[in-house]
């Protein structure tokens, strides 16, 4: 009885991972430049600000949160970081000035959910209307151009073939994971969005720790806005539109719960690059912009049923 | 020093309430005291405030082993050793044992958080409970009983002093009520004392050493329980006497109007169950949790799907495939769980009083309020709701009063038959004697009830036959005349012995 039910629930937990292999090894039948070192390359770095960010809402949406601003975020710590990066101060000071500003903006939305009382989707809509805006009036609604050839060199460089984005990534993979599954701040965020009275009353202060999970995604928008700022060589305060949305598509299909309490690191890691190369796929197949978004909209409800489905066979 | 607890001139003001108007508590080390009263008379508040949930007002002293007991937060409330065991439990479902258990007290090894400590402490614990559980396992996948035996684990874990218990009792059945006390009694040894809160007044004298009686935010009177009975207890808590707690009113009963032949759950948690019911007659359901009565009553009524059976109303066979199937053949259900699928608990008592007969409420095609708003001043008026008005949101109102509306948004689209599961879980005496005088009417009427109850004396007092459930299977059936609490329990637990 007890090893009929591990079997399936390893395979139900794993899926996603089954499924990623098997795409892989079909596109790499399909068009062999797939595998091809250069592509992979390719994947990692298309990947990277998309999964700082996802890691950042992985934290928010476990704690039983959710996070609309970090696609505006994005674009507001771009322009800071363009503006400061010119080659005027050392390249510290605009990533210190990115991030610290992503935080700001995670404090506010945190205060705002966790104090306020305000359900997380409206919080975040109007700072992610809000923050837009803020990039539109520091830049006056203009690209601001002329960074650094020490800031390109950030997102361009590599260290022995793997690019810089990817290892940024990875190190954020690393740390998050590590607070996530060894920490006791971790293990209370799991708490907060399993059951917030429980958590409330076993003494955990939830306003905290649900303010921290915002400022932690505040503070890895910020890190990417700075990324992507020396990826495009220019600060667009338009930029990053929707990025929020590849982010919590990341963790939905990478089977965070978005009911909260639930969610694995390597799980948000696959979503991350399920979907990069499915993008990647369709693209070296020729495969139309439009068609790839109906494609993603398609895996995100996807993914969702068979996380509704798999829960319903468990009671 | 006597106590080791104390609270002494306590109030506390809600904007527009005063919740508790100077009340008094002393607790004794190792004893167990019932806290009683109305739902709304103060006990959950008087409690909160001592797990720093709420703050209580200027003035007033709290006392804990003679020293003065501050606290803002149930984190310092634990530190001092006071624990609570909360009334509508509040397991992380996700989370496994052993991290429930340490939740907000983790364990830790170097700053992290040390998991193997975690677990060989857990399993230590499950095991001096007699708990047969993995730590390691989630506790979606244990029962109500269970879920609160953890509960009762972290607060000894914690080393507490003293425990609170608030309705421990009202999601699990007698069995393991009885498993429950006989934790308290070895706690009890080890000089913990327990304060209880329960409406059932039988586990009052069976577990309970002293008792405190408040009614409406007023502090009553503390007595020993040997001292008190029952009628003297219900007097203090409602300000008159009750004389007769279960009502029963005559009926005729007459033909049979329902009939279900070979109930099969495609989930199989209902093997193969038969039963009927007549006009004027009060069908009861026993059995212990889990034995699949609520799952009976929901397949009935199409919230599951069934692999097998046959369900006939007034001699006419129904094929279910959904609610509205049975519903309009008269049937009603009133679910065990209301917050979750009785009311719309951010509706308004009308709303919640039209969702099933709305169509009754209908002029020319549109809703007509008016319509909707006499009707459910009728209810309101026939079922005793204590409420303000009919705009009041259901949320606002108290367990027996929101009970009342699911009753009569049922009442309201005039079923023959009336099938309620747990009908009278966690609302006061007052409310339950509503409840009961309210079914014998509907069986004057004609018209046939089927009770599902995990208190004994409660099917006892009201039906005329009760049916006991075991394991999904029908057990045995008892009339009237041969009622008695051991045989139910023996047919409720046949099959293991």
């Amino acid at each position: 009885m007890k090893k009929t039910k591990s079997a399936k629930a390893l395979i139900s937990e794993y899926f996603i991972f089954v499924i990623f292999i098997a795409l892989v090894i079909v596109l790499t039948c399909l068009k062999p430049s797939f595998i091809q070192p250069s592509n992979l390359v390719n994947i990692l770095k298309q990947a990277s600000i998309n999964g700082i960010l996802a890691f950042g809402m992985m934290f928010v949406i476990i704690a039983g949160g959710f996070d609309m601003s970090v696609g505006s975020t994005v674009a507001f710590a771009g322009i800071l970081a363009a503006m400061l990066g010119q080659g005027q101060y050392p390249l510290i000071v605009p990533l210190v000035i990115a991030m610290l500003a992503g935080l700001a903006v995670g404090v506010v939305n945190g205060v705002g959910v966790a104090v306020g009382d305000l359900p997380p989707f409206i919080m975040t809509l109007g700072t992610m209307t809000a923050v837009r805006g803020l990039a539109l009036l520091t830049s006056n609604g203009k690209p601001i151009t002329g960074i650094s050839q020490e800031y390109r060199a950030v997102a361009a460089n590599s260290i022995a073939g793997i690019p810089m984005l990817a290892i940024f990534l990875v190190i954020v993979i690393l740390i998050c994971s590590f607070v996530l599954a060894k920490t006791v701040y971790g293990r209370r965020v799991y708490a907060c969005g399993g059951n917030l009275q429980a958590a409330r009353v076993s003494g955990i202060n939830t306003t905290l720790i649900r303010i921290s999970t915002f400022a932690i995604a505040g503070l890895l928008a910020g890190l990417s806005g700075f990324l992507m700022t020396s990826r495009v060589t220019i600060g667009q305060p338009t930029a990053a539109e929707s990025y929020e949305m590849d982010a919590i598509t990341a963790c939905v299909v990478g089977g965070v719960s978005m009911s909260g309490g639930v969610g694995k690191p390597w799980g948000v890691v696959i979503g991350c690059l399920l979907i990069t190369v499915i993008a990647n796929g369709l693209d070296i197949m020729g495969v139309s912009s439009h068609w790839q978004k109906i494609v993603k909209g398609a895996i995100i409800v996807l993914a969702v049923l068979i996380d509704v489905k798999g829960k319903s066979k468990k009671n | 020093m006597e106590y080791i607890l104390e609270m002494k001139d306590i109030s506390k003001t809600f904007p527009g309430v005063k919740a508790l108007d100077h009340v008094q508590l002393q607790i004794r080390p190792g004893e167990v005291h019932a806290l009683m009263g109305e739902n709304g008379a103060g006990k959950s508040t008087l409690m909160k405030i001592l797990m720093g949930i709420y703050t209580k007002d200027e003035g007033g002293e709290i006392l804990f082993n003679g020293q003065p007991y501050k606290i803002s937060n149930p984190k310092e409330a634990m530190d001092h050793g006071v624990a609570m065991i909360h009334q509508e439990l509040n397991p992380i479902l996700d989370m496994t044992v052993y991290e429930n258990i340490f939740v907000g007290r983790e364990l830790r090894k170097h700053g992290l958080v040390d998991n193997k400590a975690e677990i060989e402490e857990a399993q230590r614990l499950i095991e001096e409970c007699g708990l047969h559980v993995s730590p390691k396992e989630r506790l979606r996948n244990l029962t109500v009983a269970q879920c609160q035996l953890i509960e009762i684990i972290k607060a000894i874990s914690i080393n507490a002093k003293v425990i609170i218990m608030d309705e421990p009792t009202a999601a699990i059945t007698e069995r393991e009520v009885e498993l429950l006390f006989g934790h308290i009694r070895r706690l009890k040894e080890k000089g913990v004392a327990i304060i209880y809160i329960s409406h059932r007044m039988d586990e009052i004298f069976t577990i309970c050493d002293r008792v405190s009686v408040y009614r409406d935010g007023q502090y009553i009177g503390s007595g020993d329980t040997k001292d008190l009975d029952e009628a003297q207890l219900i007097k203090m808590m409602v300000g008159r006497e009750i004389t007769d707690v279960f009502p029963k009113l005559d009926a005729q009963i007459g033909e049979k109007i329902f009939e279900a032949k070979d109930i099969v759950r495609a989930d199989n948690k209902v093997k193969g169950v038969s039963f009927c019911v007549r006009k004027g007659e009060i069908l009861g359901i026993g059995g212990l949790v889990g034995a699949g009565r609520s799952e009976l009553v929901e397949g009935i009524f199409g919230m599951h799907e069934l692999s097998g059976g046959e369900i006939f109303v007034k001699g006419k066979k129904v094929n279910v495939h959904s609610p509205h199937d049975i519903i309009k053949e008269g049937v009603a259900l009133i679910t065990e769980d209301r917050k979750v699928t009785g009311l719309n608990l951010s509706g308004s008592v009308n709303d919640n009083i039209a969702m099933v007969a709305i169509q009754k409420l209908v002029t020319n095609g549109l809703y007509n309020k008016n319509k909707a708003r006499s009707a459910s001043m009728e209810y309101i008026k026939k079922l005793n709701i204590k409420t303000p008005s009919g705009d009041q949101i259901v949320g606002n109102l108290s367990g027996g009063n929101q009970q009342k509306v699911v009753i009569a948004k049922w009442l309201l689209n005039d079923p023959d038959i009336i099938i309620l599961d747990e009908p009278t879980r966690g609302i006061d005496v007052g409310a339950k004697r509503d409840i009961y005088l309210l079914l014998g009417s509907l069986v004057q009427q004609g018209k046939a009830v089927i009770m599902i109850s995990s208190e004994i004396p409660e099917l006892m007092g009201v039906c005329d036959r009760i049916m006991v459930m075991c394991e999904g299977k029908l057990s045995g059936e008892v009339t009237r005349d041969e009622f008695s609490q051991e045989r139910i329990m023996t047919l409720a637990s046949a099959i293991e012995v």
